[in-house]
C-alpha cells in the first residue's frame, strides 16, 4: 500500500503495536487474521494521510489522470498483447505504480488469496466495491505491462542501431 | 452483447464463470479475447507472487524491545512448584486447634528446658562459641517466624496434659523428646504420596533427608559437647524445620488421599 520496504517496515512494527494495544478489543466476530488486516489497513491509511498522500477510497471512482488517459482502453480496438506470459519482475514494478487502494485489493485477491467477502469486511467496503476496484486493478496493470513492453521494444531497437548511430 | 457491455459484466462479476452472452461475445470478438486473455495472465502471474514476505530480523527485535518499554510484554518468570518455608508455615498453621495446641506444647517445653539447665554452666563457654561455630554444619536457612515444633501427627492434635505427660516420660531433655515425637511422625511419610507432583514428592523428601542428616550431625555434636549451646540452639531450630516440614508433608498427603 505504501510502496517502498522502508516504511512497509515501520507500518509493519506499528500495526503490530496496536495489535498488543488493542487485543483486549477482539471479540471473536471476525477471523483473527480479518481483524488484524483490518487494523494493518487502518494504520496505513492514517500514515498516509498524515502525509497528504493519496489514500483512494474504495467507494470512490478515481478520476482519471494524465497518466491514465493516454492508456484508456478503447472498446474495440486492437492491444499490445502481453504474448500469454508476464514477468514476475515487471508485475511487482508495476504493482508498485498501482494505486493504494487498487494495490491493496488486487494483493489481497490475486496474490493472497482473500475472497471479496473478506477484503470487504478488511476494507470497510462492499462486495461490489471490491470487485470494481479488481477489475481496474488487473485493467490499470495490463496497461502498465503494455508500457513497459513498449519501453523495452524501444530500448531494443535503440541497441540496435549502429555505434554511429544511423541507420543503415 | 457488446465490448463495453462485457467489460461492465467483467467489473461486476469477475473472469471465472462468465455468463452465456459473454462467451458468445468473446467467440467472435478478437480484441475483447485478447483482453480476457491477458487480465488472465495477470491473474496467474500473481498467484506466482509470495503471498507473504518474512521482514528482517531487525523488526521483531525492535517490535520486542518497544514492547518491553510499554510494558506490553514482560519477561517470562519461572515459578517454582516447591512450596515456600513461609507457604508450608502457613498451610500447617491452618488447622486452629493444631496451632494452639503446638503453641502449648512449645511453652511447656520450653519451662521444662529452663527449669532443666544445669547450674555449674561454663563461663568459657562463650569464647568457644566461634570455633564451634565453625564446626558445625551449614544450617538450613529459616524464614519468617520461627514456628513450634510438632510434636505429634498434624491429624492428632495433643492436649497440654497429654504433651507434658510425655515429655516427662520419654526423655530428660526437651531436644530428645522433640526428635522423638518428630521420628513418631515421620513413620507414616514413607507411605504417602505426599503430592500429585512427583517431582514435589521428590524434592519434599530430598529436604527432610537433608533435615535428618543435619539433626543427626548436632545430636552427635550435642552428645560430645552437651555444654555448647549454639549447637543446642541449631539443633532446635532444625527439629522446628523438621516439622514444618512434616507438618507440610502430611498436609499434602491429606489433599491428595
Amino acid at each position: 500500500m505504501v510502496g517502498n520496504p522502508a516504511d512497509a517496515e515501520d507500518l509493519m512494527q506499528e500495526a503490530f503495536l496496536q495489535l498488543f494495544r488493542k487485543i483486549g478489543t477482539f471479540r471473536g466476530e471476525s477471523a483473527f487474521s480479518t481483524w488484524l488486516h483490518r487494523m494493518t489497513v487502518n494504520v496505513v491509511l492514517m500514515r498516509l494521510r498524515k502525509k497528504s498522500l493519496p489514500t483512494d477510497s474504495l467507494e470512490e471512482t478515481p478520476e482519471p489522470d494524465a497518466e491514465n488517459s493516454g492508456h484508456k482502453r478503447d472498446v474495440g480496438a486492437p492491444d499490445l498483447r502481453l504474448s500469454g506470459a508476464v514477468d514476475r519482475v515487471n508485475l511487482e514494478r508495476s504493482i508498485e505504480k498501482l494505486p493504494p487502494g487498487y494495490r491493496t485489493v488486487f494483493v489481497l485477491h490475486d496474490v493472497q488469496g482473500y475472497e471479496h467477502n473478506e477484503i470487504a469486511d478488511i476494507m470497510g467496503c462492499s462486495v461490489g466495491n471490491s470487485k470494481s476496484q479488481l477489475h481496474k486493478a488487473r485493467t490499470r496493470l495490463r496497461e502498465l505491462l503494455q508500457e513497459e513492453m513498449r519501453q523495452q521494444a524501444r530500448e531494443e531497437r535503440k541497441a540496435a542501431k549502429t555505434p554511429t548511430g544511423s541507420l543503415d | 452483447m457488446h465490448c463495453k457491455e462485457l467489460e461492465s459484466v467483467l467489473e461486476a462479476e469477475g473472469l471465472e464463470q462468465l455468463s452465456k452472452d459473454a462467451r458468445l461475445h468473446l467467440a467472435t470478438c478478437g480484441a475483447c479475447q485478447g483482453f480476457v486473455a491477458d487480465l488472465n495472465s495477470i491473474v496467474s502471474a500473481a498467484k506466482s507472487l509470495p503471498a507473504e514476505v518474512n521482514p528482517p530480523d531487525r523488526i521483531w527485535i525492535s517490535l520486542r524491545a518497544q514492547l518491553e518499554a510499554e510494558g506490553l510484554i514482560k519477561e517470562a518468570v519461572e515459578v517454582s512448584q516447591e512450596p515456600s518455608w513461609w507457604e508450608s508455615f502457613s498451610a500447617w498453621l491452618k488447622p486452629r486447634t493444631f496451632a494452639t495446641a503446638a503453641g502449648a506444647a512449645l511453652v511447656l517445653a520450653a519451662a521444662v528446658y529452663v527449669t532443666r539447665l544445669p547450674h555449674n554452666r561454663p563461663e568459657g563457654v562463650a569464647k568457644n562459641q566461634p570455633a564451634v561455630e565453625n564446626s558445625h554444619p551449614a544450617q538450613p536457612q529459616v524464614t519468617g517466624s520461627v514456628p513450634p515444633p510438632a510434636m505429634r501427627p498434624a491429624n492428632a492434635a495433643p492436649s497440654q496434659a497429654q504433651a507434658a505427660a510425655k515429655t516427662k516420660e520419654l526423655a530428660p531433655s526437651p531436644s530428645e523428646s522433640a526428635s522423638f515425637a518428630l521420628s513418631q511422625a515421620e513413620l507414616d511419610v514413607p507411605n504417602m504420596q505426599l503430592a500429585g507432583n512427583s517431582q514435589v514428592d521428590a524434592s519434599l523428601r530430598q529436604n527432610l533427608r537433608t533435615l535428618n542428616a543435619f539433626i543427626a550431625e548436632c545430636e552427635l555434636h550435642l552428645k560430645q559437647n552437651p555444654q555448647d549451646e549454639l549447637a543446642r540452639e541449631y539443633l532446635n531450630t532444625a527439629y522446628q524445620q523438621k516439622a514444618d516440614l512434616l507438618a507440610a508433608m502430611m498436609e499434602s498427603g491429606r489433599g491428595e488421599n
